[in-house]
């Protein structure tokens, strides 16, 4: 096709990440950020990020803006452009170059995270990614067992392992988790958000396990009610906010 | 046939040479023709814990770079009849061991007839330890009874699982054997050591032996002697015992069954015949 301009503009849609900022001083994001992401700061694939200071606890005086960039970047997310702007920030933040988008500017929104529960061990995650597009599910299914410093991601579907996974092993799946065996490591289902996802394993025995995003760690080990046993891990909905509940698993 | 067979852990320091030696010794002790090639290029430990260092003339690197022949490299081992080594370079890094080159000396030791070729794999997950493994058909995975060495095992599983000539090729995996070194029935007992039945729990691999904890492996190291030459030993006779059951064809729960493990139960002091008695 002959091209008869030297320049075209046009419109699309992309999908990108939102961080939810409660906090602005570098340091505590980071420590947040490490914790999230383990040991694995390449989590995001150089993901665009838009950053959002509409769920601010406080709002800070000033804002350390080459400090918070320089803190994404080294996470693998690409800041691109900021949304819900306190106005006493808006000086601040047109000076960082990012693109200062309008309000409701990103259809899709996630709905607000509530707020953070007070037990250290089931925290909020700030950063929701956008829901899936719409792809085709696809089942992952892992024969062999997953070893640890091994990571799989089952975009849009469900894993399913049949030999279960090693401590330090990692498991992501936008949908469910299916594990026949012991099932360690980190495991997060519903890794775009999906809130319905569920994990289910005959053997329990996790670092961490996450739904949608809200996670909780066994730092003083697996209780012994679940501990090894057939369990079944979901996220449930009510006044007080969002809860995973573990609850052994009946097999027949 | 020649069979390739790495022995492998992640870790450092949990018995790699000690048991590249003892196994290299007891195959060739059992009439098998073997090499042993130090993979620890850099280091240098086998021909130490094999006593022929002071008979190092060209090395593994030398004969990789075309500046030596692999004859010429391989030193025969002074106590077995069938048995030689190939030494490791301590000058060199391990960048030296390209994998042509290693694929190179292990096809020319499979012309010579050598039944086993026993890779000893450096500590870590880096390319010697990586090219210690590219080319095993089997794998010895040796473990120390304590968490973070079962960890490290894993991640070098692994990695065997990935890297391994036979996993890129798509061919019959390696055959995996998990090894527990330096093992304490005492300490397990009194609940300071993960038990055998734990960390192969967490490692899912079939079990090949267990070798209890000893001074006499230091002993025979400063010898220059493998341990499996200590005549009455328990750490000789648990390596034995190993490599009977790596020979044995059939699964490993025929081999384990056929040659339970020993020195694996702990009997309070006053009842040591029941330890040294071998029930």
């Amino acid at each position: 096709m002959p091209q008869t301009r030297d320049l075209e503009f046009r419109n699309a849609a992309m999908d990108v990440t939102v961080a939810v900022l409660h906090h602005t001083e570098p340091p505590r994001l980071a420590d947040a950020m490490h914790k999230m992401m383990g040991g694995m700061p390449d989590f995001f694939d150089g993901d665009a990020t838009v950053l959002d200071l509409g769920e601010l606890a406080t709002i800070p005086e000033h804002i350390d803006w080459t400090g918070i960039l320089s803190l994404f970047r080294r996470f693998c997310l690409r800041p691109v452009a900021v949304q819900n702007v306190p106005p006493a920030l808006l000086e601040g933040v047109r000076q960082t170059n990012l693109a200062i988008l309008p309000e409701g500017g990103l259809r899709n929104h996630p709905a607000p995270a509530p707020e953070p529960a007070a037990a250290p061990v089931q925290q909020q995650l700030p950063l929701t990614p956008p829901p899936s597009s719409g792809q085709p599910a696809t089942t992952m299914i892992i024969d062999r067992p997953l070893r640890t410093g091994q990571q799989v991601y089952a975009k849009y579907g469900d894993i399913v392992l049949l030999c279960g996974s090693s401590s330090g092993a990692e498991i992501i799946a936008d949908g469910c988790v299916h594990c026949y065996g012991p099932l360690r490591g980190r495991v997060l289902a519903g890794g775009a958000g999906n809130t319905n996802a569920r994990i289910f394993t005959t053997n329990f025995g996790p670092e961490i396990v996450s739904i949608g995003g809200i996670y909780k760690t066994f730092e003083h080990g697996v209780p012994d009610s679940i501990a090894g046993k057939p369990v079944h891990v979901r996220l449930v909905t009510n006044e007080s906010g969002q809860k995973l509940v573990i609850e052994p698993l009946r097999l027949n | 046939m020649s069979k390739v067979v790495v022995i492998t852990s992640g870790k450092g320091g949990v018995g790699k040479t000690t048991t590249s030696a003892a196994i290299a010794s007891g195959l060739a002790l059992r009439g098998h023709k073997t090499a042993v090639i130090d993979f620890d290029v850099g280091l240098r430990n086998l021909d130490l814990i094999m006593g022929c260092e002071r008979r190092v003339v060209y090395d593994f690197v030398n004969v990789i770079q075309g500046d030596a022949r692999l004859s010429q490299a391989l030193i025969k081992d002074k106590q077995c009849e069938n048995l030689y080594i190939l030494p490791a370079s301590q000058t060199r890094d391990k960048d030296a061991l390209t994998e042509e080159g290693v694929e190179e000396v292990i096809d020319q030791l499979r012309q010579m007839d050598f039944e086993f070729i026993v890779c000893d794999s450096p500590a870590g997950i880096e390319h010697g330890a990586v090219m210690a493994l590219t080319f095993a058909d089997e794998a010895i995975i040796t473990t120390n009874p304590e968490v973070s060495s079962v960890r490290d095992s894993d991640r070098i599983i692994g990695i065997l699982q990935s890297k391994s000539r036979r996993a890129q090729n798509g061919e019959e995996p390696v055959v995996e054997h998990l090894l527990i070194t330096r093992y304490s029935p005492r300490r397990v007992a009194e609940g300071e050591m993960l038990s055998y039945k734990d960390v192969q729990e967490l490692l899912r691999i079939p079990l090949i032996g267990v070798i209890p904890e000893s001074e006499a492996v230091l002993q025979a190291s400063n010898q220059g002697m493998p341990a499996i030459h200590l005549k009455g030993s328990d750490v000789a006779e648990a390596y034995s015992d190993v490599v009977a059951r790596f020979l044995e064809e059939g699964s490993r729960e025929e081999a384990l069954a056929k040659r339970p493990l020993r020195f694996v139960d702990y009997a309070k002091p006053g009842l040591i015949q029941r330890i040294f008695g071998g029930k």
